[in-house]
């Protein structure tokens, strides 16, 4: 496996370094506000889309992974995190600063699409306005609630009324004459098929889908802003694991492990970075079945035999997952600097238990085949529909399953390799029929893959010499980063790319604490795939997309 | 249980007057055979008879709906999904039937507002109801026939056909956008697979000659071939397999269940046409759906299983067998098989099935003329 194969050093990467950017960029470049992670430019917030326009265009700076928005003492703050598709590692950030009085920014949203939500995201929880930009409404919060959580003027003390309004049919006005009406159709927030408090506001003609959008925060419990609260070194690990709780626990925590590891300097022994590693296959293995279960059960629509085999073969990995962790769904098993204790003794029979279920995958990944992705009715369903062009699903910032599932080959366990992954011999999953088929098909290849990757774990923690294991390096109890240092590090989800920014004020707890959820991102896609297709493939899309309202809602 | 005796009460009356219009028939009808025993004759004994009749024949079908729902279907699905299911109360969990009875009968009877309230509640004793009226005309074995018309196998399909006129009552009467969408949506199955069902069932008729059940059933029990002494009977299902499976396929459309589930689909619209249907009603929907696999079940094995024929055991015993042997197969269906879309529903129904069953019943024709 390698990086090495993948970004040849022959190969032209454009425009990278911070000085070639600043020199693109000119005189739009306010000011130099480096982060960790990348270099930051301070643009003026009328020429916001001046900036992403030629960052995107002349640089090759194709993926908006985040956008952060805060406020300062003095001023309020919008920063997006620009990645490229083909290379995570060329990142910059551009901040645009906007004044207390008067927080109006230029929209990224013409240049990215994924801003649209991230922007409202911004709006609902810091209170900055952004200028042409199309729709800002409130996401997270309900439309009538008064204040911006944090802003710092909020007041967490004053009632909050929430009335409960009809949904109008957004395209009534559309009708001409009588003919052709549309119906309007609330599918959910309490729906069979939405996988938690989704609530898609849904226009019909017919059967067909002609207009769809998404209402979330049913979920929002406000984990940022818990998170803004915990010290870094102990009480912000346990909540990742309640983000995407689909037994994608060490997943999320490897998220939050890796940015304030970043951010404090901490080194990660060698042999925990191995732990970790299989840990976090595990979950995915895990949080793929269920994938795999549901969009089964979405599509076959009754409750199948399918279902239950994806999550009895889920069991197992649980299983395994509670020997090492001592949990079955909220670890809790990360710590920074390594992770909280070695592996079960006796070790034998722990390694024995990983190589009956990896022995037994085959046979069960076999029968998935036979069951779903060889079934012509399946087929029938879900080639062709959803269909989600790689170009739409970089401009959405889709990562994970689904951009993999259109094509797009990112992964950052290859691309921005981080844990052991770079040692290990596997291939990223990637089908370019961009369809709901192809976004099953990924999600088997990966637990395949995912399979490699554990077994080879397997095989370096059984020769791992007895006093080499060092399960974490030493960690200082409190850890204070720097005043003003920033960092946007992100891990590969069960869901795709997990990020998470921090910005430290020199105390124990983060000053702001932003999480980069791969299902809000993924989610915004929905439209795109739906609008024009059938009810069935609406819900087939949804479940596709394998999205958690826990980590959409935050 | 008022809802179970009114449904186990209404067929009754219809079933007399059928039972009337075939008397002198080929073979004693039950209500003949009953009124016999007692010594009653002339419009006394039609009546009693035909009243004792049905209820006898009802309760069997709601007892083997009883049987089927709360306990086996779900041992059923367990067993192809590796679980055990309900083993609690009872010997195999049995009595969960009589639990669940009560579980679900004690529920509150939600009302929700603006429904459309004689529709609202007529559709859920329409349903059972309509099946339960089907079992009129069928054969069961062992003497049990209610009424054996010249046109039986006609009226058994035009009773069965009034489910859907339940679904559009409930669908349209319960004020809910799901329920509507569950409503057409059965209606366009319905019209889709209506028509190659009954044609499929047309071919089976030019072979026997006769709409008369009790007619078809005895047209099968004739030997097709003799194979080292065991001779295998002119089942419709061996002579022409091609329109059985056209039926088997058609049916499983007819009655809505997978892959054909369409007006339920619970993943896309929720519950479809009885999103809004709790306590009784709900189990009312609940029974008309099984009684009408039951039915189903019952029209194959009339139609191509040779109805109650089989060796050894009694013909009662083997026509439960069959009906039993579909219901099997629904659930089979239910487990392993992915629902299709709409739009691709009715598109094999139309362009499909529609086709094939005219060119069978055509070939069959032919043929049927060549011999004769």
């Amino acid at each position: 496996m390698s990086l090495e194969e993948s970004t040849p050093d022959t190969v032209d990467r454009g425009v990278t370094t911070a000085e070639e950017i600043e020199a693109l960029l000119g005189d739009l470049v306010l000011d130099r506000d480096d982060h960790l992670n990348a270099p930051g430019f301070v643009v003026r917030p009328d020429q916001v889309q001046d900036t992403l326009f030629r960052l995107r265009d002349e640089a090759g700076f194709d993926h908006l992974s985040c956008v952060t928005a805060q406020e300062y003492e003095d001023r309020y703050e919008s920063i997006y995190h620009l990645k490229k598709y083909d290379d995570p590692t060329d990142e910059v950030s551009v901040v645009v600063p906007t004044p207390t009085d008067d927080p109006v920014s230029e929209s990224a949203e013409p240049v990215y699409r994924t801003a649209e939500w991230h922007e409202r995201e911004a709006y609902d929880l810091v209170g900055i306005d952004y200028d042409d930009h199309p729709d800002l409404r409130r996401i997270l919060l309900p439309e009538t609630w008064q204040g911006h959580p944090l802003s710092r003027d909020y007041d967490q003390d004053r009632p909050q009324v929430v009335p409960l309004r009809e949904h109008a049919n957004p395209l009534q006005e559309d009708h001409e004459g009588d003919e052709g009406d549309t119906m309007f159709l609330n599918i959910g927030p309490h729906h069979p098929a939405t996988h938690g408090v989704l609530h898609l506001k849904t226009v019909l003609d017919g059967e067909q889908v002609v207009d769809v959008e998404s209402d979330i925060g049913y979920l929002h419990r406000c984990e940022e802003q818990i998170c803004q609260q915990g010290t870094y070194r102990y009480q912000i690990m346990p909540y990742p694991d309640r983000w995407d709780y689909i037994s994608a626990g060490l997943l999320n925590e490897w998220a939050y492990a890796r940015v304030a590891e970043d951010l404090a300097d901490i080194e990660v022994p060698e042999y925990a970075q191995v732990i970790r590693t299989m840990g976090a296959e595990l979950c995915r293995i895990a949080a793929h079945m269920l994938a795999v279960g549901t969009f089964a059960l979405d599509v076959y629509g009754d409750f199948t035999a399918i279902f239950m085999y994806a999550v009895r073969d889920r069991e197992k990995v649980q299983n395994i997952l509670e020997e090492l962790t001592g949990q079955r769904l909220m670890f809790n098993y990360f710590r920074l600097g390594g992770v909280v204790w070695d592996l079960p003794e006796p070790r034998e029979d722990f390694f024995e238990m990983i190589r009956d279920f990896l022995d037994d995958l085959p046979e069960a990944l076999e029968e998935y085949h036979d069951m779903i992705s060889a079934n012509e009715i399946l087929q029938v369903r879900t080639v062709d529909t959803g269909v989600l062009p790689p170009e739409v699903a970089k401009s959405y910032g889709a990562t994970g399953p689904v951009a993999r599932g259109s094509g797009v080959d990112y992964d950052l366990r290859r691309d921005d390799p981080y844990g052991y992954y770079d040692e290990l011999d596997w291939n990223v999953a990637v089908e370019d029929g961009c369809d709901n088929y192809s976004r099953l098909l990924v999600r088997l290849r990966e637990v395949e893959e995912s399979a490699k990757i554990i077994e080879q774990c397997v095989d370096l923690l059984e020769d791992w010499p007895e006093d080499e294991r060092t399960i974490q390096s030493n960690v200082p109890r409190t850890i204070r980063p720097d005043d003003d240092t920033e960092i946007y590090r992100a891990v590969e989800g069960a869901k795709g790319e997990l990020g998470i920014y921090v910005r430290a004020d020199g105390t124990e707890k983060p000053a702001r604490f932003k999480i980069r959820s791969p299902c809000f991102s993924n989610l915004q896609t929905l439209p795109e795939m739906s609008n024009g297709e059938y009810i069935p493939d609406l819900i087939a899309s949804l479940g596709s997309l394998d999205i958690v309202l826990g980590e959409v809602d935050r | 249980m008022d809802g179970v005796f009114l449904q186990s009460g209404t067929p009754t009356g219809t079933a007399n007057a059928t039972a009337n219009a075939s008397a002198g028939g080929p073979i004693a009808t039950l209500p003949e055979t009953i009124s016999g025993a007692l010594g009653l004759s002339g419009t006394l004994g039609d009546v009693v008879g035909g009243l004792l009749g049905a209820f006898l024949v009802a309760n069997i079908m709601l007892g083997m709906t009883a049987l089927a729902g709360p306990w086996a279907k779900r041992k059923i699905t367990a067993a192809f999904t590796d679980r055990i299911a309900v083993n609690r109360i009872g010997p195999f969990g049995l009595l969960i039937i009589v639990a669940d009875a009560v579980r679900l009968l004690s529920k509150e009877l939600i009302v929700p507002e603006g429904v459309d309230r004689p529709a609202w509640d007529l559709a859920p004793i329409i349903l059972p109801f309509s099946a339960l009226l089907g079992f009129a005309v069928i054969p069961l074995g062992s003497g049990l026939q209610l009424a054996d018309p010249e046109t039986g196998i006609v009226f058994a399909f035009a009773a069965a056909s009034i489910a859907s006129l339940s679904l559009v009552m409930a669908g349209y009467a319960s004020n809910n956008k799901y329920s509507l969408l569950g409503a057409l949506r059965s209606i366009a199955q319905n019209l889709a697979y209506e028509i190659p069902l009954v044609v499929t069932a047309a071919s089976v008729i030019i072979f026997a000659g006769t709409f008369q059940t009790s007619e078809i059933v005895a047209a099968q029990t004739e030997t097709l071939v003799s194979l080292g002494g065991v001779s295998i009977p002119s089942w419709y299902a061996f002579v022409n397999p091609f329109a059985f499976v056209l039926f088997v396929a058609a049916n499983l459309a007819e009655i809505g269940r997978n892959p054909f589930d369409i007006p339920e689909a619970p993943t896309e619209i929720v519950a479809g046409y009885q999103t809004e249907y709790s306590s009784v009603y709900f189990v009312l929907f609940y029974l008309g759906e099984f009684i009408h696999i039951f039915l189903g079940g019952a029209l194959i094995a009339v139609l191509f299983l040779g109805g109650p024929a089989g060796p050894v055991l009694p013909g009662f015993v083997w026509m439960v067998i069959k009906m039993w042997a579909f219901f099997l197969f629904t659930q089979w269906a239910r487990s392993a098989v992915p629902r299709v879309r709409i739009d691709q529903l009715i598109e094999m129904g139309w362009k499909g099935m529609l086709v094939l069953s005219f060119a069978n019943l055509v070939l069959t024709a032919i043929l049927v003329g060549v011999i004769a």
